[in-house]
């Protein structure tokens, strides 16, 4: 396909997708290569890395194996990402599409709403959340997704208010298309380009959010995630800094290769820039 | 007048969104496990029964919840924010006392942020797919997707430590209190990492979306057709390009209010600043109600008017949309 | 410093340490001699110094980590309040170098024979910083409005106090329904029993009195300044009773609540004293070989601490006391210690630390040494044979938020019994949580926190194995289980005059309790301070961070 050929032509956004992948077989070879609980006691803590070769990355300062956490960690870390990205996603697209489209009271309405959920900061939402309903991993997923879905709707519907004026559209509704039809079938796909560079923004926010609530300790800790790793290397962050700087790396490698594979979407799908 | 009229219209439309969000917040804290006694008897160390009933008593914490509701609401609509009980002050005084640090901070980081995101972003832009783009767009993500805590810290040891060019924390000098220009000059040090630490994030975010946006706009056929009339390039941008592809990056403004201040959280206590982020997250782990409402009531007003002013300027940049809608 | 620790040994591997325990115990015995030798070092600071003159003026700059809401000693006990409050305000009596009662604002005290009154003659021409002067009625008036009514552990302390009687202004007469020991009394003094102006509280509710914000006292330093989230700023008091002190000019109290960022600003010399732990292991363990800081746990030996592991007996696997007992062997607590805690903790033996001299009842007490065999065999005694996947029953762990070795301590709990077929879940809570769940609604299976032991059993120590204890209140026996036999031996020893009677009873306790297991303590700590070497007169007592460092002063 056309847009396929496009995407391949800019070096990012390929380099961006290997990356991707790199983090995704990771996550899928963990198991084999890692075959005991990550979390488990495994040797003397602190322990820096290329100094044991049974500990490629060392050790934590709980004695568990860095690379075993940093495999298990991709995981949950695009668990996170993916789950809270597709929640937001979801959610802020339908309001926003809605909102931007009909415009009137159901603007009026969406938009109220959506202003409630912005009016308050996203993270100190995540704290409330956090704090009456718990660490779990999947209240912390939740709670990332439902504190992120404001912005993607807004983004919609200024995306929609440009649009639905246009030329084309007055054309489809000449031609008797049905408002559903022109939402979704012809507004959406143009409205699309910046929503989806901005998905992966959504997606490298979740996984920093979580990072942060790790960060405070307010994370799931029964699983090996990159955000506690880099919580619990913030006690010896002077000496043993790599404790943290490499989940940190981890977290910059995916958000890296998430942004650039939003990016080299953004500009693969977008008619205007064949040519350049 | 009509600016007037439509600013008033917009408030009263927010005030059942505020009372809302209030009534969520309020509600949903309450089924957060511990309340505010709790979390003074772990800070105390100690503490034996009779003393907690007693203070759950003053506190007001006997009553059932509609009625300590209904007792919150109707002090907020006389105005008063309550007392805090972490701070045994008026909550009004303890957000204006924490209010000026974060203003300043959340400024700092905005202008630092939107100034360079505009600017690389058009770098980038015009220079898409060549080396430059390349290399920008590489760093603004190095810079989104680095955990804010952790350079925060890297930059008080490299900065503060190692080369002593600036002081490790707080938010001035206490040791010799300055005055006038000198003390403006001192917090302005006291700002440069924490501004840094936290418009990083922003600044890669304004430079992506404005990236974006600017390749979609120099495509349009209107800019084509200034291309054919043979007008200089710049004046191209600067005139017709850049007005439309603000559009977004205007629209985000209003998204990060909210945002900002939630990053200020880690922020501020990465470099002891005494602001509100730090406050709300104090006032959640100690189930201090009445500050983290005031708090929300506050940064509530704060994003409404930042959203009403982005309205207004979209409105103005794109003729083609009306504000009320 | 045991370098094993920081660095890690190469060549050695994690099976190695685990099945060598004679190793161990050698390295082991090295560790406890260099951390010997080290504590020798600073043993007796004053020492290397006695010869100095104390140089006056100095601003001394403290590393304040966790905001309190208030800062009056009198209305609450705790370390978080004394290190600012106990500078400006005073108490009846401190501790001396040797931890034995002293007398600051009461100069003599004696006790009639039937313990039921205890007498306190204060000193004379002592003034607020005010100018009003110092005199029994203040006394009065705090121990009954202030220490009675709302000081916690005072509120139990003083349960019995029925009237302060004030027949001349330096007299202060304790009258108590019951006997109260006065040894009892004058080990919780320290703690419980700083004094308020009564002019200034006298009316109006004493909690929401301006002056816990702005104390006024009879202390070596005035109260300047409290900008709330930044400082606290205090002066030398010029009239202070005692000649010749302060020598310090000022004490400024930085609030810094993030450990690494403390540690920063110590080394780029802008904090001069870090207390109670208040940096991370690694960062205290670096600054003690930096010639510029001492590090040391003297002076706070009167803040020992214990950590916990606490049975919830509402489970049913762990109202058996094999169990209880099996879960105690699967951990290999000196390892622990050795490797996550490094020099600032020792094996701890029981509820009462071995820096209790008038209390600690020796090693001799019934002890559970790690023994996997023996873990599993109680386990499958108790009937508890492992399922499918190894696992015999799963547990929530709960631990308390406040302290990094606590959370270094769960994850090591949770590796240490899943290797006997137990998983364990942790469960995060922040501090108010934490409380709520484990005390209130007993909402846990297994919890992790601190008992602070303060001076004497019966403050705070007896509380969490005594019954009849109201649901909610932290910190004490919530667990589902009671003893008669402790009760009594418990009571017994709180009203018992004869301090021999007492310690002996107070060891049939230890005994008692460590047998039954319903709380088992095994980790002894001492909080660590982190100064600056130029600091001289410092840790020279028990409680010295809580002091009011009248003595104190700095080297050029």
């Amino acid at each position: 396909m056309d847009a396929i050929k496009r995407y391949c032509r800019s070096p990012a956004a390929v380099a961006g997708l290997i990356l991707l992948l790199i983090v995704i077989a990771m996550a899928i070879s963990a198991s084999w290569l890692y075959p005991h609980d990550p979390l488990a006691l495994a040797g003397r803590p602190l322990i820096w890395p290329f100094s044991n070769p049974r500990f490629p990355l060392g050790t934590d300062n709980s004695g568990r194996d860095i690379a075993a956490q940093v495999f298990y960690g991709a995981r949950i870390s695009l668990l996170i990402g993916g789950v809270a990205t597709a929640i937001a996603i979801a959610i802020g697209v339908l309001v926003g599409a809605f909102a931007g489209y009909y415009g009137g009271p159901i603007d009026t309405i969406l938009m109220r709403i959506t202003e409630a959920f912005q009016t308050l900061p996203n993270f100190l939402l995540l704290l409330v959340l956090v704090a009456v309903f718990g660490s779990t991993l999947t209240t912390v997923t939740i709670a990332v997704g439902v504190v992120s879905w404001p912005a993607t709707a807004r983004l919609t519907r200024a995306e929609f208010l440009s649009l639905r004026n246009r030329e084309f559209v007055q054309a489809g509704r000449t031609l008797g298309m049905r408002d559903i039809q022109l939402i979704l079938g012809e507004i959406l796909p143009n409205a699309l380009p910046p929503v989806i560079v901005y998905a992966s923004v959504v997606m490298a926010v979740a996984i920093l959010l979580e990072s942060a609530l790790a960060f405070l300790r307010l994370s799931d800790p029964n699983v090996a995630s990159w955000g506690n790793l880099i919580g619990l290397g913030r006690d010896v962050l002077r000496v043993q800094w790599y404790v943290s700087a490499i989940p940190g790396v981890a977290i910059l490698a995916t958000v890296l290769a998430v942004s650039l594979v939003g990016q080299g979407l953004n500009d693969a799908l977008n008619p205007r820039l064949k040519g350049r | 007048m009509r600016i007037l009229s439509l600013a008033g219209r917009r408030l009263a439309a927010s005030i059942p969104t505020l009372i809302l969000i209030l009534i969520g917040v309020f509600l949903l804290l309450q089924f957060a496990p511990g309340d505010t006694v709790d979390a003074m008897m772990a800070q105390m160390g100690g503490g034996d029964a009779a003393t907690a009933r007693e203070l759950r008593h003053f506190y007001g914490l006997d009553l059932s919840i509609p009625a300590q509701l209904g007792n919150y609401l109707w002090r907020l609509v006389r105005l008063d924010l309550g007392f805090s009980s972490i701070y045994g002050k008026p909550v009004a005084v303890v957000i204006l006392e924490r209010l000026p640090p974060t203003i300043l901070l959340m400024t700092a980081s905005l202008s630092f942020a939107f100034f360079f995101g505009l600017l690389f972003g058009v770098i980038a832009a015009r220079a898409v797919n060549r080396w430059p783009d390349t290399l920008i767009s590489t760093l603004g993500l190095i810079f989104y997707a680095t955990p804010s805590f952790w350079f925060g810290l890297m930059a008080i040891v490299v900065f503060s430590i190692y080369l002593q060019w600036l002081p490790a924390g707080g938010f001035e000098d206490i040791g010799t209190i300055q005055t006038g220009i000198w003390r403006i000059i001192d917090i302005a040090r006291h700002l440069v990492l924490p501004a840094l630490t936290l418009g990083l994030i922003f600044l890669a975010i304004y430079l992506r979306i404005m990236r974006a946006s600017m390749l979609e706009v120099l495509n349009l056929d209107y800019v084509r057709t200034a291309r054919a009339k043979g007008l200089d390039e710049t004046r191209i941008i600067t005139r017709h390009v850049l007005r439309n592809a603000l559009l977004p990056m205007v629209t985000l403004i209003g998204l990060q209010a909210g945002t900002m201040l939630g990053g200020s959280v880690v922020v501020e206590s990465v470099f002891s600043l005494p602001g509100l982020g730090r406050l709300a997250y104090e006032s959640v782990v100690q189930r201090d109600l009445n500050t983290l409402l005031g708090i929300v009531f506050v940064s509530a007003l704060l994003v409404i008017s930042v959203n009403f002013i982005v309205d207004l300027v979209y409105a103005r940049l794109d003729p083609r949309i009306s504000v009320e809608g | 410093m045991d370098s094993r620790w920081l660095n890690g040994c190469p060549d050695t591997t994690f099976g190695d340490v685990h099945m060598d325990l004679t190793r161990l115990e050698i390295s082991r015995r090295a560790a406890l001699l260099t951390s010997a030798a080290i504590a020798a070092n600073v043993v007796n600071p004053m020492r290397a110094f006695a010869q100095e003159t104390p140089r006056k003026g100095g601003v001394f700059t403290v590393h304040y980590g966790a905001e309190q809401r208030q800062l009056n000693p009198s209305l609450q006990a705790s370390t978080g309040v004394y290190i600012i409050g106990g500078k400006i305000q005073e108490n009846l009596v401190d501790l001396d170098a040797e931890g034995k009662p002293v007398g600051v604002l009461a100069e003599s005290w004696e006790a009639s024979p039937d313990g039921k009154t205890i007498t306190f003659r204060l000193r004379k021409g002592i003034t607020w910083h005010d100018g009003k002067p110092f005199t029994s009625a203040d006394v009065e008036f705090t121990a009954m409005n202030m220490w009675k009514k709302f000081l916690n552990y005072g509120s139990t302390l003083q349960l019995f106090l029925t009237a302060v009687d004030t027949p001349d202004a330096q007299t202060a007469i304790f009258r108590y329904e019951r006997p109260m020991p006065l040894n009892l009394l004058l080990r919780a003094l320290p703690d419980l029993g700083y004094v308020s102006p009564k002019h200034l509280y006298e009316s109006g509710d004493v909690r929401q009195n301006p002056a816990n914000l702005a104390p006024v006292g009879t202390g070596p330093f005035k109260f300047v300044k409290y900008e709330r989230g930044q400082y606290v700023i205090a002066d030398r008091n010029p009239d202070y009773w005692r000649s010749n002190a302060p020598y310090l000019d000022r004490i400024v109290w930085r609030v810094i609540t993030d450990r690494a960022a403390a540690a920063a600003q110590m080394e780029a010399g802008e904090l001069d004293y870090s207390p109670f732990s208040g940096l991370t292991i690694s960062d205290m363990a670096r600054l003690a070989k930096d010639k510029r800081f001492v590090v040391t746990t003297k002076g706070n030996e009167g803040n020992a601490r214990t950590n916990t592991i606490e049975f919830n007996f509402r489970r049913k696997e762990l109202s058996d006391i094999r169990v209880r007992r099996a879960i105690a062997h699967a951990i290999n607590v000196p390892f622990f210690i050795d490797n996550f805690l490094g020099d600032f903790a020792k094996l701890g033996t029981g509820p009462i630390p071995s820096t209790s001299t008038d209390f600690y009842p020796g090693p001799d007490t019934p002890q559970y040494p790690y023994d996997k065999a023996k873990a599993v065999a109680l386990l499958d005694e108790a009937g508890y044979k492992p399922g499918a996947g190894g696992t015999r029953f799963s547990l929530r762990l709960l631990p308390a938020p406040w302290g990094e070795d606590i959370s270094l301590w769960s994850t090591f709990v949770q590796q240490s019994l899943s290797e006997v077929g137990i998983p364990i879940e942790i469960v995060r809570n922040d501090g108010g949580g934490f409380l709520k769940q484990v005390y209130d609604d007993h909402a846990f299976d297994l919890a992790t926190g601190w008992h602070q032991y303060r001076n004497d059993p019966a403050i705070s120590t007896t509380v969490w194995y005594r019954s009849g204890q109201p649901k909610g209140a932290p910190w004490t026996n919530q667990w589902g289980w009671e003893d008669p036999k402790v009760d009594k031996t418990i009571d017994d020893a709180a009203t018992e005059i004869d301090p021999v009677k007492r310690k002996a009873l107070y060891a049939e306790f230890v005994k008692e309790v460590n047998t039954e297991l319903p709380v088992w303590m095994p980790i002894e700590q001492i909080f660590v301070t982190v100064i600056n070497a130029k600091a001289r007169n410092h840790s020279n007592t028990p409680r010295w961070g809580s002091t009011s460092w009248y003595d104190l002063w700095l080297s050029a």
